[in-house]
């Protein structure tokens, strides 16, 4: 009994510099042990698979084929020369270039309304905001029941409306699957443009107007002489972290039109997609995604510094 | 939200087409959601009715039941709970922990901070082919655990990024004081800090959750018959083969009720969310 008492004290006397030390130790370290879990968890789930995915770009990675064989540049060559891999990069091109252009049109329009004061604008405002917060599954599931033939009430709508019988096949018709695709897209991020729009008119101090309205300038003179310089670097903003999203356009494609028909609405991540998950074309995959990452990085960039240059100014 | 500030001194004729054009908007917004829920409570008999039934005179709830049972909602919706709220108290702590030691100490200077942002523009295409390799190898294919961690990786961007621009609105002359007192750093964070910043973390851990809840593509490939998420039962429902309209517009609405609803609760954040703390609302 005594002989265990003594030993716990000498354990607890023992204990005490140690947890001091350690006290110290974590608190002379204190900024990076704070960044540690999260650098951490980046480097291992997003560093790690992109150099791992490199290699596995330049080796034959099949489940199939036991081993790796290095294969050089061979599963670059075949993705570019694949034409549908260009096709799905024109689509990519022109599917996020039409969205988000017409979404940076309507926010700013929504914007300049909103930035009025009227009765129920509050409810208004969070009516506008609800799409930002539904799954992209969703909306393109919503848009699906409305156009698709024959469930669809739109070409129903549309004959009404037009006198004559329409009889689009939204989701399988080209051109109408890519109308269809853009429609989902800009129903659910045109409230994205808007609301950095709005802050961004906001935030022109109210004096700037009033010494216009002194100044007897015309409406359409305030807007491209005052509005749109003040506003400019939120626009930026907002195109930029709109494109760097729409390029990445996958979900809508694979509920609505499955990339059809045929491969005509392959996006980029669509076509990556479908040669790494369900044709099992690994290597090619990670060689494409290579390339689309590249291509990414260089629309970032360039993106990038035009951005943070009226800063610099 | 924000204060309404520009002058309305446009001529009337503007102003009318202004609102014109905002009726018009709300309209177009409210469409698919109505379509989506009449089509919800409609009886498959009235599906291919011309002209179309615009509100079923007898409404039933059999698609709700079919969607949550048959085609197993219920499971996908506990899943899309179990994963969205870990990740998010996961990216929510490693994320304020991460931005708190960036707004006050600087580390690593801008090129870490600018790191971290750039992987929220990352296509996840470029990393979800390794990912699934190596979860292969792993197990973690078709776990929760799987889905969690990539999903807490996912949104790490936004909380870190959000959190560093609200602690670096917080004056440091508190925590300053608590260091004069006699306060390690990690009790002047944990004790001082950090219920300054709640509000913020909150705000944050919403944002995140969102993103968790309306997540496909990573749910798409990572999981299978187990550990699949809400969204990716819509796989299902594409071609519609069976005609499971009611179906899917019923799960549509289960799964989207949450989400608008919490994206409304912080509505007053929503411009720091967007733009992850760049612009301040």
């Amino acid at each position: 009994m005594a002989e265990g008492a003594a030993g716990t004290a000498m354990a607890a006397a023992d204990l005490k510099p140690r947890r001091l030390a350690l006290s110290e130790w974590s608190d002379r370290n204190f900024k990076y042990l704070l960044i540690a879990p999260a650098v951490l968890l980046i480097l291992a789930f997003s560093i790690f698979p992109l150099l791992f995915s490199l290699w596995v770009s330049f080796v034959n990675y099949d489940f199939q084929i036991p081993g790796h064989a290095f294969v050089g540049l061979k599963n670059f060559e075949q993705v570019v020369s694949d034409p549908v891999a260009r096709w799905s990069l024109v689509v990519t091109v022109i599917l996020s270039g039409s969205s988000v252009i017409i979404e940076f049109l309507l926010g700013l329009a929504l914007a300049l309304v909103m930035a009025k004061t009227f009765r129920s604008r509050g409810l208004v405002m969070s009516l506008v905001i609800m799409p930002l917060f539904i799954s992209p599954v969703i909306v393109g599931q919503a848009w699906a029941l409305l156009l698709q033939r024959p469930f669809g009430p739109t070409n129903y709508v549309l004959s009404q409306l037009l006198g004559y019988d329409v009889t689009i096949s939204w989701l399988t018709q080209a051109p109408w699957n890519f109308v269809a695709i853009v429609i989902a897209d800009v129903w659910q991020w045109t409230p994205f443009m808007f609301v950095i729009l709005l802050a961004g008119l906001t935030a022109v101090p109210l004096h700037v107007y009033e010494a216009a309205e002194l100044d007897g300038v015309g409406p359409w003179q305030t807007f491209w002489y005052i509005t749109v310089p003040h506003i400019a670097p939120m626009m930026l903003l907002a195109l930029t972290f709109r494109l760097l999203d729409a390029i990445k356009l996958f979900d809508t494609i694979f509920i609505m039109t499955g990339g059809g028909p045929g491969t005509n609405t392959y996006s980029s991540s669509f076509y990556l997609y479908t040669i790494g998950f369900t044709q099992f074309h690994l290597s090619n995959a990670t060689a494409g995604s290579w390339i689309f990452l590249v291509l990414t990085l260089i629309v970032i960039t360039f993106l990038v510094r035009r951005l943070l240059k009226p800063e610099a100014a | 939200m924000m204060a309404a500030r520009v002058p309305s001194r446009s001529p009337r004729i503007a102003t009318v087409v202004q609102f014109a054009f905002l009726g018009f908007w709300l309209l177009f917004l409210f469409v698919p959601l109505y379509w989506m829920f009449i089509t919800s409570i409609k009886p498959s008999d009235d599906y291919l009715a011309v002209p179309p039934v615009w509100f079923p005179d007898e409404p039933t709830i059999v698609h709700y039941t079919a969607a949550l049972f048959t085609y197993r909602g219920l499971d996908g919706l506990v899943n899309s709970l179990i994963v969205s709220i870990s990740a998010t108290v996961l990216s929510a702590i490693f994320g304020t922990l991460m931005a708190y030691s960036l707004a006050r100490f600087n580390t690593g200077g801008q090129h870490l901070s600018f790191w971290v942002l750039s992987q929220r523009f990352l296509p996840p295409i470029a990393i979800i082919l390794p990912i699934f390799l190596i979860y292969r190898v792993l197990g973690l294919n078709d776990t929760h655990l799987g889905l969690i961690i990539a999903y807490t990786v996912f949104t790490l961007p936004v909380s870190v990024w959000m959190m560093f621009a609200y602690f670096r609105q917080l004056p440091r002359s508190l925590e300053d004081a608590a260091l004069v007192d006699g306060c390690t750093r990690w009790q002047a964070l944990w004790k001082v800090a950090m219920p300054l910043a709640m509000p913020g973390i909150v705000a944050a851990a919403v944002f995140a959750f969102i993103a968790c809840w309306t997540e496909f593509f990573f749910a798409l490939i990572l999981t299978s018959r187990n550990a699949f998420t809400l969204p990716t039962i819509f796989r299902a429902f594409i071609g519609f083969q069976g005609a499971q309209y009611g179906e899917a517009s019923a799960l549509s609405i289960v799964s989207l009720v949450p989400s608008i609803a919490l994206g409304v609760l912080v509505q007053r954040h929503l411009v720091r969310g967007l733009t992850l703390g760049a612009v301040r609302g």
